[in-house]
């Protein structure tokens, strides 16, 4: 219940800061204006932070809940019993839209995000984020997949095939042809209320090998087939917006099968009943989350990326696998992952071997239209 | 010379309100207008493209079938509630305004949320129908239109009541017993006289809750299952998903206007002004 309140306040306010940013950077509000309009919400002190940049704070921000709490104990505090530079996390949720008001506005108060290929890719080309400076941060501590010029990989996470074999009548469906398969495998199923990692399984369920997955969507007839075949299944889908969500479709017996994070089956294992959860991450697709700076960040490039480079470690990133299920991005953390939780790690060489990888450059350019196709195939 | 200062001095009354509408609804609004028409780039490409989308004109013909099925739904319990109020209930007329009033205390995410509980695949209705042998298999009772309108009509109900019982107070009760004393049934007394003074707290508790259904984002989201999407929440998904504030602030526009058509066509069929400003006088 404290979650759920802390969690509204920081959106309120961020949001309220967005919205003031926002009119600050189309020129309805003058600089001065702007700032008395932050002291007036109560959130000065932290914007003034550029002004006291003596104070040296990292400002992390991620998407809230458990994985802010992780964040903090496993990267955070460890970093400022090292150097003794304090590092806060804030949990109200960095997406594009925010990052690149706060910057347009001049007013930045985020150090580092948590955020995604597909957002980085558009807040490269709009100029809202810094390069990654590899000096400082290893590249040979990341899957090489995961090394960008203007982002870098902090944990892996996996699209993955859950099912609840309690309802299923302990029948669970192996492939993603099964996932399509309503006569065997009856009962409501659950995906993404966007493509990523959702036109992937349905290609695979046509009976597209894994390793020519992308190149059956780089046409529009591929993308249509996907697309057709969210059309045909369409009554027997809830979609989930967000990763809790997707979460609670399968502990309030929603939904018998999904296509969900890693990270949330993870959760799920522990949480439903023995017996009534399995996910899969045969047919998966691996995406990585990314480290984005925004330009103009308040405590300076170089301290964050020596920031960056401390959360490499791989014995912290097995911490993070442990506590909250996301992968690590260091391929040689995998060894180092205790055996029981081999199975349920992303990036373990096992299941690496049978997923594919997110391709963003395939988003970059297909998914504004294939998202529009998608929410017309299950409304229309 | 004293008349026109006190017309000023109205106009000082208002101001402060006036300069927080300007500043901070008016102009952003015109914010939005400027948006949907330059980004990406400048011309009506959002504008076309949205009449283009199949998948926009099916979300803005269910947003308002959703919200024509809302006001329906409120005004006919809405009428009921407040016509036992405002005419039967004596001693328990406090506590039965308090029970209208007392939704608006708890936030409408919570009440959403009261509604997956009661209305989930294993929630309460469900259950206890299971239970009591009247059903094999759960019914579908949420993630679908259904569940969306039967938690919006809860939602909005005390929007219809309230108009209705301002009207309703204002309605004397001697029409309705010179009706019955000339010879009418208790029936006809309310069809002929009774109800049609209570046409101005209809139309008025009709806009309120037509134009708020239209614009509803939390309810739907929370209890439509993804398919059924209204207008804001396509609105939101381009804005925060795509940060395609082109095509987001096109749609709101549209919206607004929609809107704005309503009240036009409203306006055509009954006197606004007697509806909206008067009731109850």
């Amino acid at each position: 219940m404290t979650d759920f309140n802390d969690t509204t306040d920081h959106e309120a306010k961020a949001d309220l800061i967005e919205i003031a940013a926002y009119k600050y950077k189309e020129g309805l509000l003058t600089r001065r204006g702007f700032l008395s309009a932050m002291a007036a919400l109560g959130v000065l002190p932290a914007l003034g932070s550029k002004a006291m940049a003596q104070a040296k704070e990292i400002i992390v921000v991620n998407w809230g809940g458990r994985a802010s709490e992780v964040l903090q104990e496993v990267l955070c505090d460890t970093y400022t019993a090292e150097t003794g530079i304090p590092v806060i996390v804030d949990g109200s949720g960095p997406s594009g839209g925010k990052i690149r008001a706060m910057v347009e506005s001049g007013a930045v108060v985020w150090d580092l995000c948590d955020s995604g290929m597909g957002t980085a890719l558009i807040l490269t080309e709009q100029g809202i984020i810094q390069p990654i400076d590899y000096s400082i941060v290893d590249k040979d501590k990341v899957l090489p997949a995961a090394v960008y010029e203007y982002a870098v990989g902090n944990y892996v996470y996996s699209y993955v095939l859950a099912a609840n074999p309690k309802m299923l009548g302990g029948n669970v469906p192996q492939t993603w042809e099964d996932v399509w398969n309503t006569k065997d495998f009856p009962g409501m199923r659950t995906f993404r209320k966007s493509v990523r990692g959702m036109l992937e399984s349905a290609t695979m369920a046509q009976g597209v090998p894994m390793a020519e997955v992308y190149d059956a969507l780089g046409t529009d007839d591929g993308i249509k087939a996907a697309i057709d075949k969210f059309r045909q299944l369409r009554e027997n889908i809830i979609v989930w917006g967000s990763g809790s969500s997707s979460q609670n479709l399968f502990l309030q017996e929603e939904v018998a099968i999904g296509n969900i994070w890693s990270t949330r089956a993870h959760l799920l294992k522990d949480q439903m009943d023995e017996g009534s959860f399995t996910a899969s991450f045969d047919g998966g697709v691996l995406a990585p989350g990314v480290w984005v700076v925004p330009k103009g960040n308040p405590a300076g490039t170089e301290e964050v990326m020596k920031f960056i480079a401390h959360g490499q470690d791989p014995k912290l990133q097995v911490q993070w696998l442990e506590m909250i299920g996301s992968g690590p991005v260091n391929p040689q953390a995998a060894e180092l992952v205790p055996a029981e939780l081999q199975k349920w790690n992303p990036s373990s060489p096992e299941n690496l071997a049978t997923q594919i990888f997110y391709n963003d450059e395939w988003y970059a350019k297909n998914q504004v239209a294939a998202e529009e196709m998608y929410i017309d195939a299950l409304i229309n | 010379m004293p008349r026109l200062a006190d017309k000023y001095r109205y106009w000082f009354l208002v101001l402060p309100a006036l300069v927080i509408m300007i500043v901070f609804y008016i102009w952003p609004l015109l914010g939005i207008w400027q948006i949907s028409l330059t980004e990406p780039k400048a011309g009506i490409e959002n504008y076309t493209r949205m009449f283009d989308s199949s998948a926009v004109t099916t979300s803005f013909i269910l947003t308002f079938r959703i919200a024509i099925l809302t006001t329906i739904g409120c005004l006919i319990l809405g009428y009921i509630v407040a016509y036992v109020i405002s005419n039967f209930a004596r001693r328990a007329k406090p506590l039965m305004i308090a029970l209208v009033l007392l939704p608006f205390w708890v936030s409408v995410l919570i009440r959403s949320f009261s509604w997956i509980v009661l209305l989930g695949r294993s929630g309460i209705v469900n259950d206890s129908l299971i239970g009591a042998g009247l059903i094999d298999s759960p019914l579908r009772l949420m993630h679908n239109e259904f569940g969306v309108v039967l938690a919006m009509i809860h939602v909005m109900l005390p929007f219809a009541v309230l108009p209705l019982m301002a009207n309703m107070r204002g309605i004397s009760g001697a029409y309705v017993d010179a009706a019955r004393g000339l010879g009418a049934s208790e029936f006809t007394a309310f069809r002929k006289v009774y109800f049609p003074q209570t046409m101005p707290g209809v139309m008025s508790g009709a806009l309120l809750v037509f134009v708020l259904s239209l614009g509803f984002y939390i309810t739907p989201a929370l209890l439509g299952g993804g398919r059924v999407l209204m207008i804001s929440e396509y609105i939101t998904y381009q804005i925060q998903e795509f940060l395609n504030w082109g095509l987001g602030s096109a749609l709101s526009v549209a919206l607004l206007v929609a809107t704005a058509i309503v009240i036009l066509i409203a306006a055509r069929f009954v006197n606004l002004r007697s509806a909206l400003l008067e009731r109850g006088s």
